[in-house]
């Protein structure tokens, strides 16, 4: 380990200590007002200098909440990792992350096998010398084989971060009926998360799904003690087979820090339809009671987007929440624009795999998992 | 019209219990003495007109009914290729013994019942006789008016058994008991002698049949599909079917050989095997799509003569099942929106199946 690196690992990061006094927003779901003083103003990092400047940028920080019922705080939005494998140049890749760090971005995510290691790869020469400004997460992609293929996963993860520790490892995609009774089984990825904790190797572990809230409330109740759960968290999973209802509320009982994706529904189908406004979908994500909101961003454009949106956020009221919700509850109520949800094709194929589940070979992500890994 | 006054048991304790016990989920859980013994006996009720050529019949939940351990799918049936094939395949099966009709107002736009209505010319007493509403969230008013002309097409002043179709989505409850909602015609028809029974369908989650089942309406059927793949993925076998015995319902399997036949020519299964087990499950019939004479002589022959497998023949094959069942693609009526019908799309104000991104 670094110094810095040690340090990060016991305590909050240093340059994030300052941000502490900021209250959570949102754990309540009620408006709170954010600082934007002057004090915080002069210790902000130096804005790059080609950085446009924006008129509609958007004012104020970005928020910093609580992970959970730990003393660690993140940014109330998260870059999400499988994005910065869509740039075709590692340029443009560490551009984002460089331009999202810079803006108080620290909630970075990742996958053992996204794009075969490549956005890993990227991300890792991307947070060269800035290791100690992120809480960075990665997953594990056991799918239901062991502990043992899962530590090998991680040392694969931490070389190509270019890192000695993560501060949160998922277990991926927990996606099948029989998902939580494999992760659980004797020998495990659950012990996994044990051993790589005890190592010193991850600070915190969760897992990912998008699927189907009985699966994660299976996986929640069978009492490993999780320190995250990532789901699918927008408006229309509000009122169709609901992670907000059904899961979120027993994740905050818990203390478990609870991780939204999918804000626009993975597709954005609805915002392209003209039915609900980008920003709409942004706010209403980041208002729900959660540790980070991570979004996909595959150009400066979104990111930039996505700012405007956090900086200075102030959540929705319970009412405007519950305004967007019924206007679009009839909508949501067939799946259609929660496909992950509602069809197969959302299934990862990385899983459908060790689980002995046919393979559709014309689609793009079986095609993408065959590749050769790529990167620097 | 039957004397409903005297219920029988049709589905002992016991058997109910073990199906409950078990799970059929075919996770492996040892099994107690006393469930091994039950394993050794069948699931489904207690058969009727039994015997090497004969279909066998069952209960109609708890009323003196008998349907026939087979039924005759209305949709598949106007699928045929020609009217005089599909008559051709109803006499044939009303010769067999089959008595179990199955019908939508919505199929083929009508066809179906109006070709069934001609297959059913001078035949009509020797069936029990279904069709269903397909109001999807529409008031009583169109529930009575697609009745009048459910009847009018399958030429008959009454059906057997009336159900309220494809309750799919998870506000159908909601819609369908509504004041002035369709269960109120289910009364009035039932009280108008149109029909004598009433129930529901639906092929997409658990969760909403309860939600149905929930409201406490005395259904006398409810239809799910029941196939060897169900038994582990969402299952109607093991979270609905134990319910609608306890309440004395029929429960009406449908979707044997999952939907579309893939685990069939997929090599999953055999056409025998999948049936036969939707048969030994407790339900009052099975119903399968047969869309000419040679399928129904195939179903024909599995059914003529049958026994039940026994629970753990069942779980046996449940298990072999399990593995492919796990995401759905054996059961693509729960895991996608591919058999979701348009008009109930379009009641709902969803997109056609054509603009759908599947």
């Amino acid at each position: 380990m670094t110094d810095a690196d040690r340090n990060h690992a016991k305590t909050t990061e240093p340059a994030l200590a300052r941000r502490q006094f900021l209250r959570t927003a949102g754990l309540t779901g009620a408006s709170v007002a954010l600082s934007s003083g002057s004090a915080e103003a002069t210790q902000k990092p130096e804005p790059a200098k080609d950085k446009p400047k924006d008129p509609d940028a958007g004012a104020g920080d970005i928020p910093m909440r609580s992970f959970g019922k730990t003393d660690v705080k993140v940014s109330a939005i998260g870059v999400g990792g499988h994005h910065i494998g869509e740039f075709t140049a590692v340029e443009d890749a560490t551009r984002l992350v460089h331009e999202a760090i810079d803006a108080g971005i620290t909630f970075f995510d990742n996958c053992w096998e996204y794009f075969n290691g490549r956005t890993e790869n990227w991300m890792g020469g991307a947070l060269k010398g800035k290791r100690n400004k992120v809480f960075l997460m990665t997953k594990v992609c056991t799918h239901g084989r062991g502990a043992d293929l899962a530590m090998n996963m991680l040392e694969e993860s931490l070389r190509r971060l270019q890192t000695d520790h993560l501060d949160l490892w998922q277990v991926h995609g927990v996606t099948f009926d029989n998902d939580p009774e494999l992760a659980y089984a004797k020998g495990g990825v659950l012990e996994a998360l044990d051993k790589a904790k005890k190592q010193g190797k991850t600070r915190f572990v969760g897992f990912t799904g998008h699927k189907d809230p009985a699966i994660h409330l299976d996986m929640i109740k069978r009492g490993y003690p999780f320190d995250a759960v990532q789901m699918p968290l927008n408006i229309l999973d509000g009122s169709f087979r609901s992670f907000e209802k059904l899961v979120l509320p027993e994740l905050n009982k818990r203390g478990i820090a609870a991780l939204g994706m999918k804000s626009m529904n993975g597709t954005a189908a609805a915002i392209k339809k003209g039915l609900i406004k980008a920003e709409d979908m942004l706010r209403y994500a980041m208002s729900l009671p959660v540790a980070t909101t991570i979004c996909g961003m595959d150009s400066l454009q979104i990111l930039r987007q996505n700012l405007r949106v956090a900086r200075g956020f102030k959540p929705l009221t319970d009412d405007q929440m519950k305004d967007l919700r019924d206007r679009h509850a009839k909508a949501a109520g067939d799946g259609s624009y929660e496909l992950y949800k509602m069809s197969l094709r959302y299934d990862n194929p990385e899983a459908r795999l060790p689980h002995g589940f046919p393979l559709d070979s014309t689609q793009r992500e079986v095609k993408e998992m065959f590749k050769e890994a790529g990167g620097p | 019209m039957s004397d409903q006054s005297q219920p029988s048991k049709p589905h002992g304790p016991d058997r109910r219990g073990f199906l409950q016990g078990a799970g059929l989920v075919g996770v492996g859980a040892a099994l107690s003495e006393s469930l091994l013994q039950a394993a050794e006996k069948p699931l489904a009720p207690e058969l009727s007109n039994v015997g090497p050529d004969k279909i066998p019949r069952k209960p109609f939940g708890r009323t003196k009914e008998q349907v026939s351990c087979i039924g005759i799918g209305g949709f598949s049936l106007a699928s045929a290729p020609s009217l005089k094939e599909a008559i051709a395949i109803a006499h044939e099966a009303i010769d067999a013994g089959v008595n179990f009709f199955d019908n939508a107002w919505e199929y083929h736009a009508g066809k179906s019942e109006d070709w069934m209505g001609q297959a059913l010319k001078g035949k009509r007493v020797k069936v029990f006789l279904m069709t269903k509403v397909c109001t999807h969230g529409r008031d009583k008013k169109v529930a009575m008016q697609q009745l009048e002309e459910s009847l009018k097409r399958l030429q008959t002043d009454h059906l057997d058994l009336w159900q309220i179709h494809e309750v799919v989505y998870e506000n159908d409850p909601d819609l369908h008991f509504a004041k002035g909602g369709v269960v109120e015609a289910l009364d009035e028809a039932k009280k108008a002698g149109k029909v004598r029974y009433v129930g529901f369908t639906g092929h997409k989650h658990p969760a909403i049949h309860l939600k149905m089942l929930a409201h406490d309406y005395p259904f006398d059927a409810v239809q799910m599909p029941l196939n060897a793949f169900d038994a582990s993925y969402r299952s109607f076998a093991k979270d609905v079917l134990p319910e609608v015995n306890k309440r004395g319902m029929a429960g009406l399997g449908m979707k044997s050989l999952g939907g579309n036949g893939q685990p069939i020519t997929k090599g999953v299964v055999t056409v025998e095997e999948a049936l036969r087990y939707a048969m030994s499950l407790p339900v009052a019939t099975t119903i399968s799509g047969i869309d000419s004479l040679a399928v129904l002589r195939q179903n024909l022959a599995i059914a003529r003569g049958f026994t039940p497998m026994t629970a753990k023949e069942m779980e046996t094959l449940a298990k072999r099942c399990a593995a492919g069942a796990g995401d759905g693609h054996l059961e693509l009526y729960k895991s996608t929106m591919k058999y979701d019908g348009d008009l109930g799309r379009e009641q709902h104000g969803f997109q056609s199946h054509k603009e759908l991104p599947l």
